[in-house]
Parts: structure tokens; C-alpha cells; sequence
């Protein structure tokens, strides 16, 4: 099933939470905007992917916890983790 | 900006500088032969114009670099770095090996900015990401000089000849015939109707698409579907046995159905070969052709080299049992080298079988930053950018002087999508087979030509582009008319 914007931040939110180990209410979102990414794989890809090359409509979306800024990157297709800790995560 | 850091930033800046001409100087030592000027991408259309041939620093606006982060430096970091710097982290470019590309905004060139960077602790290296660009004066003398349009957008269209299908919407297909439909240049197109006079190819031709499947079902697309014959053995996997193969192969999910979950393997064979002239929906480059759907790619549009390897292998295996397999299309990619997936395209050359790839959507020079599959050395391999629809480079596309081959339309391509629809997307993606349709419609009409052959003859028989000088190797748009011989 399709992802919406909605899905997506709501998954962003609830994946930061567990990855840093706080309640979701302490996740804030800095700003979600449209963006057209360079590939499938959001212009994040992980290790040892490779992803289509076409021009890919989603979201950006920007998260803060505890004073740091987190980004996570949506389409329709999935939710990807862009560069934390250096490494790009498939959420 | 406070006192402390500005005093810092000014005493870095002055250095960098210094550096910066030296570094000029010895590149206009080095890189005599090289025509064109060096300037930044977002101010390309706002140039001077510049009469010599030698190469010049970028300009001062809004510089580029490439720069590589040290592991471990998060995003949150590098903003903080580039905020202190008074740059701009570009989000475009495809973030992996801890690389981005960072904006200046503080009128530094290139060189200097990559001078700050490479000072700074959390950097690996730092270069200036550059762009080649003719002087208009250089154009104008090439245009004139191959016969080219002048770009005059006041110009009359030029209606061409050829061969029109009457699929209901070919009007909206530039990239066939460019009539400067919806604000586009005439005659910057792939001139298919000149072409189709002498070819519309052949069902004797299997294009493989390596990708997210195909629609083999979809109405436009399924008498053009590979079907294998009766009589061949059904494919045989060393860990599944036998497979049935039908219409080619799933090498994500192990099985013999390579039906797209996704859409954009669908959108590819529609380039290449969407039935033509049957009075539906829209014309391949091909309104002949078999294709093969191979699937590696899942429903998100991404797959492993392993995979690709195992369609790749799986091409190979059907090309010995007797399956006309001439080309591969694969329009996907990263910058992640694997030696396995380059060993694999080889034995596909070893097989005849060209592989035509995607140079990638980044905006990156990939004799900078390789874009595999594209960037394998290989003799199979043609690298493809895309172009929009008045003849430029599309804004999204990778080039690179030595890595990249050819261009071909790229932007606003209408195609087949799964369901009986259409759809217009844009990428490295769609030029890629457009490269494809035309290497098959070659050997629709030259069918024992090799596979160097056909590389060697595609990449002769572009029309050359003011736009692609000094960015792909052959500086020039593919041409089926002339690739066909049919002008």
C-alpha cells in the first residue's frame, strides 16, 4: 500500500523514538516539505543498493530530539533514515 | 556570523585564495588540449561570453565543492559546519561514502572553498565540483559547423519528414518528433519518424530490461513481450531447479514472474518498444521488438548487485539456449563499485551483449564521482545523460568527459505504467532505454552487426550538441536516422 505524508511522519517519529530510545512525545518535527528526489532510493541508498534512476516525488522530513536534528526522506514507496550516525538507514 | 569567526573565516578565505590561483595557474598548465570554461552549474545560462579556449576558475557565485566527511560526521554536524562557513548543503546528491556537495554563498571560488574544507579536522578531502561550459561564441561556430538548429526560438517549427504512427498519443512524445510541443525546441528529438522510413524493428531482437519488472499484461506492451519459445527448456537456477520462465525472470523474489510492483520497468520497455502504430496509447522506439522483463529491482524501485548479478547471469544462460539477446537496459545504479556486478556486465560482452546504463541523476561529473553500472570500463558499456526537450542537458543529469557516452531525451518521457495507463516521468532512467530502442532498431535492419560494431556505430551517429560538448564523449545527442542510415 501506498505510503501518504501523513504515514510517513508518523513512522519518522515512531522509528527516531526506538532508535533513540525515548517516548515519541519527545520527538518534534522542525518541517515536512515536498521534494523530488534523484533516485528510488531517495538520494539514501544503503550499502550495496542500487535503485532505479528516475526523478522520485516525496517528502523530507526534518525531526529534533534532545536538541538534535534528524531527517528522514518519504515516498510513496518507503521511509529511509538519511545519514545518521554517517549511514543511511531503509526504516 | 560572530567577530571570532569572521576574523577566522577572512584569514582562511585570504589563504584559500592564494592557493586557489596557484592551483588555476597549474591547471591551465596542465590541461591545455581541453576546450571550455569551467563555471558552476546554476549560473550557466547567465555566463559571459568568453572567446578563449583555456579553462578558468569557477565563478565566485555560489561555488560547488564535493567534499568527503570523515566517518561518522552527521548531518547535523556537516550543517553546523557549512552554516559556520556560510555555505549551503546541497540536497540533491546522493549522500553514501560520507560525500555531499556543499553551495557557497559567501562569493568564494570553488577553489578556495574546497581549500576551507580541506583544512577543517572533520574533512577527508574537498574538491571543487566543476562544470565544462562553451563560450556561445564556441557554439554557434559548432552549430554551424554540423548543420545544427540555432535555438532561435522564434523560428518557425520545422515539420520533418518520416514515417507518423497513429498511436492516439504520439503528439505528446518529443522525444520521437519534436515539434516544440509545450515549449520545446523543434527537431531536438531522436528524429524516429526519419528512422521508421527504413525500420520499426524486429521481433527477432530481445532487449533484456534489468529493472523492477515489466507489465507484461499492460495493452500497449504485451505483443512485444518475450515469450519463452516452445521447445526450450524452461530456465534452470542451481539452488530453485527449474523455473518457469515464461516471460522471463524474478531474480528478487526467486521465481520465473518478473510482473513490475513498482512501475518504472514498465515506463523503461514502453521507451524501447510500446507496440507502435496500433492506435493505442503511445509509440516505442521500437514498434517491433521482443523484450524480455527481468526483475531485480523490488517494489521500492531498489535491489542488490547480487541480484542484478543473477538476471544478469540468468540473460546469459537463455542467450545459450538460443534467445537473440543483443542488449541489456539497465537504467539503475549507485555509486558503490562492485567488482562482482563489473566481472558480470563483462561476460555479458564476452556473450555480445551491449549493456546500455543510466549515468545518474546527481548533476555529478562521474569521471569525478563513478556511477556504477555506467562507469565500468568496459566494451559493453554505454553510459547515457538525459536531455529535456530543448536539446540541454537536463538539470538533473551526471555528465563526464571521458565516463559518459551519449545523451538522449530524458525529461518529461511519456510511457507505459502498469494498469493499462501512462505516465511522464524524467531521469538518467528514461534516457537510457531510449538509448536501447535505438541499438535494437539498428539491428533490426543490420542484424549480424557485433556488438562493437553496434557500440561503435550508435556513438558515431550522434547529432552534436553545443549542450553535451565537454560533457559526454561523443558530445552529441543519439540520432536514430542516422544510426539506421536512413538519412
Amino acid at each position: 500500500m501506498a505510503l501518504t505524508k501523513e504515514d510517513a511522519v508518523r513512522q519518522a517519529k515512531s522509528d527516531l523514538a526506538a532508535r533513540l530510545g525515548v517516548a515519541e512525545d519527545a520527538i518534534k518535527e522542525d518541517s515536512v516539505k515536498d521534494e523530488d528526489f534523484p533516485d528510488a532510493a531517495l538520494g539514501a541508498p544503503i550499502e550495496d543498493e542500487m535503485s532505479a534512476q528516475m526523478i522520485t516525488p516525496g517528502w523530507r522530513i526534518r525531526l529534533r530530539a534532545d536538541g538534535k536534528k534528524y531527517e528522514y526522506r518519504a515516498s510513496r514507496n518507503g521511509l529511509r533514515l538519511y545519514n545518521y550516525e554517517g549511514e543511511n538507514y531503509r526504516v | 556570523m560572530n567577530r571570532h569567526n569572521f576574523f577566522g573565516h577572512l584569514a582562511l578565505a585570504i589563504a584559500a585564495v592564494m592557493l586557489a590561483a596557484f592551483m588555476g595557474q597549474m591547471r591551465r598548465m596542465g590541461d591545455g588540449p581541453v576546450r571550455g570554461t569551467f563555471v558552476k552549474r546554476e549560473i550557466l545560462e547567465q555566463v559571459e561570453p568568453h572567446a578563449g579556449p583555456e579553462i578558468e576558475a569557477a565563478d565566485a557565485e555560489d561555488a560547488e565543492v564535493i567534499v568527503r566527511f570523515r566517518a561518522g560526521i552527521s548531518t547535523d554536524e556537516i550543517e553546523r559546519l557549512t552554516a559556520r562557513l556560510n555555505d549551503r548543503l546541497e540536497d540533491r546528491f546522493e549522500f553514501i561514502n560520507n560525500e555531499a556537495v556543499i553551495a557557497d554563498e559567501d562569493d568564494l571560488s570553488a577553489e578556495a572553498v574546497a581549500a576551507e574544507y580541506s583544512a577543517l579536522p572533520e574533512v577527508l578531502y574537498a574538491e571543487p565540483n566543476y562544470e565544462i561550459n562553451l563560450s556561445p561564441v564556441e557554439d554557434e561556430e559548432f552549430l554551424e559547423a554540423e548543420g545544427g538548429d540555432d535555438g532561435d526560438e522564434d523560428d518557425p517549427p520545422v515539420i520533418k519528414k518520416g514515417r507518423r504512427p497513429n498511436d492516439q498519443m504520439f503528439a505528446e512524445q518529443w522525444s520521437l518528433t519534436n515539434e516544440g510541443q509545450r515549449g520545446g525546441k523543434a527537431q531536438a528529438d531522436i528524429s524516429a519518424a526519419l528512422a521508421w522510413e527504413k525500420t520499426t524493428g524486429s521481433e527477432k531482437i530481445v532487449v533484456a530490461v534489468l529493472d523492477t519488472g515489466v507489465d507484461y499484461t499492460h495493452r500497449d506492451l504485451f505483443n512485444n513481450i518475450w515469450t519463452r519459445p516452445n521447445g526450450m527448456a524452461p530456465y534452470t537456477d542451481e539452488h530453485l531447479g527449474s523455473v518457469d520462465d515464461r516471460h522471463g525472470y524474478d531474480a528478487a523474489d526467486n521465481d520465473g514472474d518478473p510482473m513490475d510492483d513498482n512501475g518504472h520497468g514498465t515506463h523503461c520497455a514502453g521507451i524501447i518498444g510500446a507496440e507502435g502504430d496500433n492506435s493505442e496509447g503511445i509509440a516505442g522506439v521500437n514498434w517491433k521488438v521482443e523484450i524480455m522483463p527481468l526483475k531485480f529491482l523490488s517494489r521500492g524501485g531498489s535491489g542488490t548487485t547480487k541480484d542484478a548479478i543473477e538476471a544478469i547471469n540468468y540473460a546469459m544462460d537463455r542467450k545459450k539456449a538460443g534467445v537473440n539477446i543483443r542488449i541489456i537496459s539497465a537504467s539503475w545504479g549507485s555509486t558503490a563499485r562492485s567488482r562482482a556486478l563489473g566481472d558480470a556486465i563483462k561476460r555479458a560482452s564476452e556473450e555480445g551483449i551491449l549493456f546500455i546504463a543510466a549515468a545518474g541523476n546527481s548533476r555529478t561529473n562521474n569521471d569525478r564521482i563513478p556511477h556504477f553500472p555506467s562507469s565500468y570500463d568496459l566494451p559493453n558499456v554505454v553510459a547515457v545523460a538525459a536531455l529535456n526537450r530543448r536539446d540541454e542537458l537536463a538539470s538533473f543529469s551526471n555528465y563526464g568527459l571521458k565516463s559518459v557516452h551519449i545523451g538522449a531525451p530524458g525529461a518529461e518521457i511519456l510511457s507505459t505504467w502498469p494498469g493499462d495507463h501512462y505516465e511522464e516521468h524524467s531521469g538518467t532512467s528514461m534516457a537510457t532505454p531510449v538509448v536501447s530502442g535505438v541499438a535494437a532498431l539498428v539491428l533490426s535492419a543490420n542484424p549480424k552487426m557485433s556488438m562493437a560494431e553496434l557500440r561503435a556505430h550508435l556513438l558515431d551517429s550522434v547529432d552534436p550538441l553545443p549542450a553535451l560538448k565537454g560533457k559526454v564523449s561523443t558530445g552529441g545527442r543519439i540520432n536514430a536516422a542516422r544510426a539506421v542510415r536512413a538519412e
